[in-house]
């Protein structure tokens, strides 16, 4: 029973199994991954905002406006927000002012009606994520969102996948970007355990000489990670599965 | 004819099996992510477990209030617990010595390493880093604003310097949303000893 003809016809199927089976794997690995899913998404924008311009650094023609001039309370709260019309208008209320770029700005501004960003970065709501954290370990932007100063327009840079957390949880060596003049990090003696909100009345700010208030890392011995001091022993984020899901 | 076409199908055998390695070599790359690969479509989401969950989050807007915003302005007649903002104007400029005290902050190290951090961050797009008021938006064609060593920004006091932070001059805007008080003060703290310690222009 066992012609020629049979035996190529096996060869044959072998070849196009292992074909299938490999076309299949990676369709379904890399085409529904989140590499593919995620990084690179980049939608467009209502305003043609350009970080590029505004973030970039001076010597590359741009304005070199720091992050946390925007993006002000990255260092305090979970939320690193992106800014309202009123920051855009702080400059264009005198510049570019007939600009039809800027046309959804002014309209915004005047009708007080927010501008709708298409937002880039998302976590699923089941994720705990905390920018405060992060900014006042000194890690810089970058190490999360890539190098937004020379993007025209935003897109994701990073998985952020559990696992890519967790790397850096690990081995932050490997992978923070010590804190950049250019992204307005405070990286001044005690940064960590500052807390700008405190007692935020007028008339009667407390009369600090010390950051004294707020969680207190600071008995540690600094350590320098990759350059930085860092306020937590040797800088490890955590591991256990309660910090990021609750 | 027979021996022809088989002659044909091999040809450039070599060539063939480079063209394939290039191909996958690239697709690898691309879908690797090495070669960025941008795209205006979201994410795709095969099974959207928990990922939106209808609560109120930061800066998302809402579909429960009719105007869809998710954090509600103030209910007429009521004030926050931290207190307002900045309760004066622009033009009471004249009131404020009697109103706001001296800084509240001594000069410590970690006021004027805060104060700088926060110059160089809000300020110095307009006053620049060296204070004389040669920013980098300025020379896009804003207003010049006068330099922070000269005669008139010396003569100021504490207060009057607090004020123009919080709501403004002129042109120049108000940072009381921005800045939290002790914010304000340390840069306060930091223009005064960038004052004392650089001559007078
Ligand atoms: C002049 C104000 C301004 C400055 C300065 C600025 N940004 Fe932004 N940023 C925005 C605005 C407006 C958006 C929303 C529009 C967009 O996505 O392009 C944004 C969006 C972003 C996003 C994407 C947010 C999302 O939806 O996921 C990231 C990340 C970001 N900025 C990081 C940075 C970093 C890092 C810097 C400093 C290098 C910086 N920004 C400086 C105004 C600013
Ligand atoms: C610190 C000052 C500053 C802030 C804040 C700022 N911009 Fe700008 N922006 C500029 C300057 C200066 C230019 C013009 C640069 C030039 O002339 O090339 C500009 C140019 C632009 C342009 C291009 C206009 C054109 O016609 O070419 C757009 C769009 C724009 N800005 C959007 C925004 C938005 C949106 C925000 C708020 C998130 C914002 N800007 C905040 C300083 C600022
Ligand atoms: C440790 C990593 C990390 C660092 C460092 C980091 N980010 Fe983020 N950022 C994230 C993640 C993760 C998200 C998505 C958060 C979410 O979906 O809840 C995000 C979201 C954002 C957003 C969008 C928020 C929104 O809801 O639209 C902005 C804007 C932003 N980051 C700006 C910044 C700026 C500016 C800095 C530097 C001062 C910074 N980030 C540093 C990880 C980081
Ligand atoms: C570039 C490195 C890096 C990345 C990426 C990173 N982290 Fe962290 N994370 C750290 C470090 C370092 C600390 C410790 C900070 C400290 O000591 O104050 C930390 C602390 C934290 C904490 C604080 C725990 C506590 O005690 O309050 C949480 C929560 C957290 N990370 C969640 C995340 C999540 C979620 C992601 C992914 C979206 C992420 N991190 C990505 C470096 C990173
Ligand atoms: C450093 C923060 C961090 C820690 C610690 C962490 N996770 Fe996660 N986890 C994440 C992030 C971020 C995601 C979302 C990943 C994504 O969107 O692809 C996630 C997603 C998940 C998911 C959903 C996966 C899916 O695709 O549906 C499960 C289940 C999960 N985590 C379980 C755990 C368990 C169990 C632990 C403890 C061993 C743990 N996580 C610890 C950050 C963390
Ligand atoms: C958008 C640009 C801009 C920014 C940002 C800005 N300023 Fe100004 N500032 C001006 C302009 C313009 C004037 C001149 C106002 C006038 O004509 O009276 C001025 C005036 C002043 C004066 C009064 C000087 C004098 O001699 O009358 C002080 C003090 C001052 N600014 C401090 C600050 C501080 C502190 C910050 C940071 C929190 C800041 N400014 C941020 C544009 C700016």
């Amino acid at each position: 029973m066992y012609t020629k003809a049979t035996d190529k016809l096996i060869k044959k199927a072998a070849i196009w199994l292992v074909a299938v089976i490999a076309v299949v794997f990676h369709i379904g690995y890399f085409g529904f991954h989140n590499r593919v899913t995620d990084v690179g998404y980049r939608p467009t924008q209502p305003v043609p905002f350009s970080h590029k311009l505004h973030a970039g650094d001076t010597t590359n023609g741009g304005l070199g406006i720091k992050c946390m001039y925007c993006h002000t309370t990255a260092e305090v709260s979970a939320h690193s927000p992106v800014p309202p019309t009123s920051t855009c208008m702080n400059c264009h209320i005198a510049i570019k002012t007939e600009s039809p770029r800027l046309q959804l700005v002014r309209d915004s501004y005047e009708k007080n009606i927010p501008i709708e960003w298409r937002r880039v970065h998302k976590l699923p709501d089941y994720v705990n994520f905390d920018h405060s954290r992060h900014i006042r370990a000194m890690i810089d932007c970058s190490s999360c969102h890539g190098k937004v100063e020379e993007m025209g327009v935003v897109s994701q840079a990073k998985m952020l996948t559990m696992g890519w957390c967790l790397d850096c949880h690990r081995n932050p060596e490997q992978f923070i970007v010590p804190a950049r003049p250019i992204s307005g990090i405070f990286t001044g003696v005690k940064a960590a355990a500052y807390q700008p909100n405190a007692k935020a009345e007028l008339g009667t700010p407390a009369p600090i000489t010390e950051p004294s208030f707020g969680y207190v890392p600071t008995d540690v011995p600094k350590q320098e990670v990759a350059g930085i001091p860092m306020p937590k022993k040797p800088g490890h984020g955590p591991e256990n599965c309660s910090a990021c899901h609750y | 004819m027979e021996q022809q076409s088989t002659v044909k199908k091999k040809r450039f055998p070599l060539l063939r099996v480079l063209a394939g390695l290039a191909l996958a070599v690239l697709l690898g790359l691309i879908f690797g992510g090495e070669i960025p690969w941008f795209s205006d479509t979201p994410p795709i989401e095969i099974l959207n477990d928990m990922d939106d969950q209808f609560k109120v989050k930061p800066q998302v807007g809402s579909t429960f209030y009719a105007d869809r915003m998710a954090s509600r302005e103030l209910v007429p007649n009521t004030f926050p617990r931290n207190g307002v903002l900045y309760p004066l104007d622009k033009s009471d400029f004249e009131f404020v010595d009697s109103i706001i005290g001296a800084n509240p902050l001594q000069r410590t190290d970690f006021v004027l390493n805060r104060g700088q951090n926060r110059f160089e961050t809000m300020c110095a797009p307009c006053h620049g880093n060296d204070m004389h008021g040669e920013g980098t938006v300025v020379k896009k064609g804003f207003q010049q604003p006068p330099s922070l060593l000269a005669e008139n920004s010396r003569g100021l006091t504490d207060a009057h310097l607090f004020h123009i932070i919080s709501a403004g001059q002129n042109l120049m805007p108000g940072y009381a949303e921005k800045l939290p008080v002790n914010d304000r003060w340390t840069i306060v703290q930091y223009i005064r000893s960038m004052q004392e310690s650089k001559p007078v222009e």
